[in-house]
């Protein structure tokens, strides 16, 4: 319990510090969300070109891949917000040896490490995927009730710890590979994939982002949960809390595994 | 002419071998790059499959697998920025040095970006492109693209990337006045990517909007040339798109002209 408080207190003394540092440059803050917000819309628009020449893609109708769109942006936005300093580890922090300045405090490595930063470009996707889902809740396309709203929060979480496994897995190839950069953003565009229905792809394209990198458990599969009254939720909202935390129990090994291999550049 | 070419054929070299040098990440970006098409690839299948008929904002199903991997080629080969080049020239205040030097900026980037574009059009775009040619003539049964149509895209094209970089030459200009690029820059891929018909071909935007487009120098980036490659321009429809993306370059040159005086007038480093 003392162990939860200090570091909630910690956070608190981490955020603290990067608000300070937001307030001093507001500009960019802005420019940085519109960057996210545009690249949603035009996402968006898409979809929208699309249907005016077909009525449904796959069994999905418009209404529902805009609901999905949206669903998936919030796990997206929520990794992002809080642990886009994943990414410095793959790019930078291993090879210059950086690194050392986490194994030099009495905290957990992998907690440092996301504390240190938060993405505020990350509001962009979040209000997007609001908007998304706000507005397919007004046209009445999704089920709404107690256990639903419940599962969505799960789902949700579940999620954004998928993607935080995945970015950390790929990631911590870096305490041996130095930089693994360009790794981390191959399998990190592969999130594209998820963006619409799995069913519209080949098999081998399907295995690889179901059970390989599984960003398929992110929107797709947990979505229909939402729109569809038959589906069950053990079969999509619990298979994707599963992988979470199967992935990440993976992830955070083989970074635990990478600490202890790593070797400083010098200072 | 031949002291020009002279002077700024190194940058075009020294940028080919520096890409001859990072291989392996730069693979590892290829192989990311070639996710795209195919995600489109299987996207526009299952469209066309749910579609009640065979063409879709004038394109059968067999022109839009060669839209999508052409644009893709295309693209690769195109928007070889120099906004990112001169974000950190800015930066790190060594565009001063640039001034004193007896080259021109902007041709030193330009060359550059020849010598990025050539990598890449060697590396990746070849080899799709030569993959789709045999994929048509086997798989899809509509044989190779004739001769001329190959002839008249290497000229469309070429004029695509004098259109992109001098308008990210522009563009680059914004990084003397902001310090956030990396916004900046996801703003400007995301409006570009959908207007140059990367994501998807301008005829299936509303009949206003094309309109709209016409006017803008956007769509000479990428869907241009690649419905030239299609042979979808005959006769004075061919001859005007060629003539307006010409236009656009002498447009977008006199621009950065003069975006450049203005803002080197101003500029203040401090350091450098």
């Amino acid at each position: 319990m003392n162990t939860i408080k200090r570091y909630v207190r910690l956070y608190k003394v981490f955020v603290a510090q990067f608000f300070k540092s937001l307030v001093q440059s507001k500009a960019d803050f802005f420019i940085g969300l519109c960057g996210f917000f545009f690249t949603q819309i035009t996402g968006i628009a898409f979809l929208y070109l699309v249907f005016e020449q077909i009525p449904v893609l796959a069994d999905w109708s418009l209404e529902q891949l805009i609901f999905i769109y949206g669903f998936a942006q919030i796990p997206r936005g929520l990794d992002h917000l809080f642990t886009d300093n994943i990414w410095l580890v793959a790019w930078r922090l291993v090879v210059n040896g950086k690194f050392d300045r986490y194994l030099l405090r009495p905290m957990n490595l992998f907690l440092q490490v996301i504390f240190e930063k938060l993405q505020p470009d990350a509001l962009g996707e979040l209000l997007v995927g609001t908007i998304l889902i706000v507005s397919s809740l007004m046209k009445g396309i999704v089920i709404v009730d107690a256990a639903h709203v419940l599962f969505f929060v799960v789902s949700v979480i579940a999620g954004a710890v998928i993607y935080t496994a995945i970015k950390l897995l790929f990631a911590s190839f870096a305490f041996w590979i130095k930089i693994s950069g360009p790794v981390l953003y191959t399998a990190y565009q592969l999130a594209d994939f998820a963006k619409y229905p799995t069913e519209i792809y080949a098999k081998g394209v399907r295995f690889i982002i179901t059970w390989v990198i599984p960003f398929g458990f992110v929107a797709y599969l947990p979505a229909s949960y939402f729109l569809k009254p038959e589906v069950n939720v053990l079969a999509t909202v619990g298979m994707e809390c599963l992988i979470a935390v199967i992935f990440f129990v993976i992830a955070y090994t083989v970074f635990t595994i990478g600490t202890r291999a790593y070797e400083s550049a010098g200072n | 002419m031949k002291r020009k070419w002279k002077v700024y054929r190194p940058f075009l070299e020294n940028q080919f071998k520096r890409n001859l040098a990072y291989k392996g990440s730069f693979y590892l970006f290829m192989v990311c790059s070639i996710f795209g098409p195919f995600i489109s690839y299987y996207l526009w299948m299952a469209i066309y499959g749910s579609a009640s008929g065979s063409v879709l904002g004038g394109l059968t199903q067999a022109e839009m697998v060669v839209y999508v991997f052409m644009s893709y080629v295309t693209t690769e080969i195109v928007t070889v920025g120099v906004s990112g080049e001169i974000t950190d020239d800015v930066m790190e205040g060594s565009v001063v040095m640039t001034l004193i030097k007896p080259i021109d900026y902007r041709m030193s980037l330009i060359f550059k970006s020849l010598g990025e574009a050539l990598y890449r059009f060697l590396a990746p775009a070849v080899f799709v492109w030569i993959g789709l040619e045999i994929y048509k003539a086997t798989v899809l049964g509509i044989g190779i693209t004739p001769a001329v149509n190959i002839l008249l895209y290497i000229v469309s094209m070429l004029m695509s990337f004098f259109i992109y970089v001098l308008f990210d030459f522009c563009f680059g200009m914004v990084a003397f006045i902001t310090t956030y690029m990396f916004g900046m820059n996801m703003a400007k891929n995301a409006i570009l990517g959908f207007l140059s018909g990367q994501l998807i071909p301008i005829s299936f935007f509303p009949e206003v909007l094309q309109r709209i487009f016409d006017f803008l120098p956007f769509s000479s980036m990428v869907y241009v040339p690649v419905m030239v490659y299609l042979g979808k321009y005959t006769g004075m429809d061919l001859v005007f798109v060629l003539a307006r993306q010409l236009l656009w370059i002498v447009l977008l040159y006199g621009l950065g002209t003069f975006l450049w005086s203005r803002i080197t007038k101003r500029l203040v480093v401090l350091g450098g």
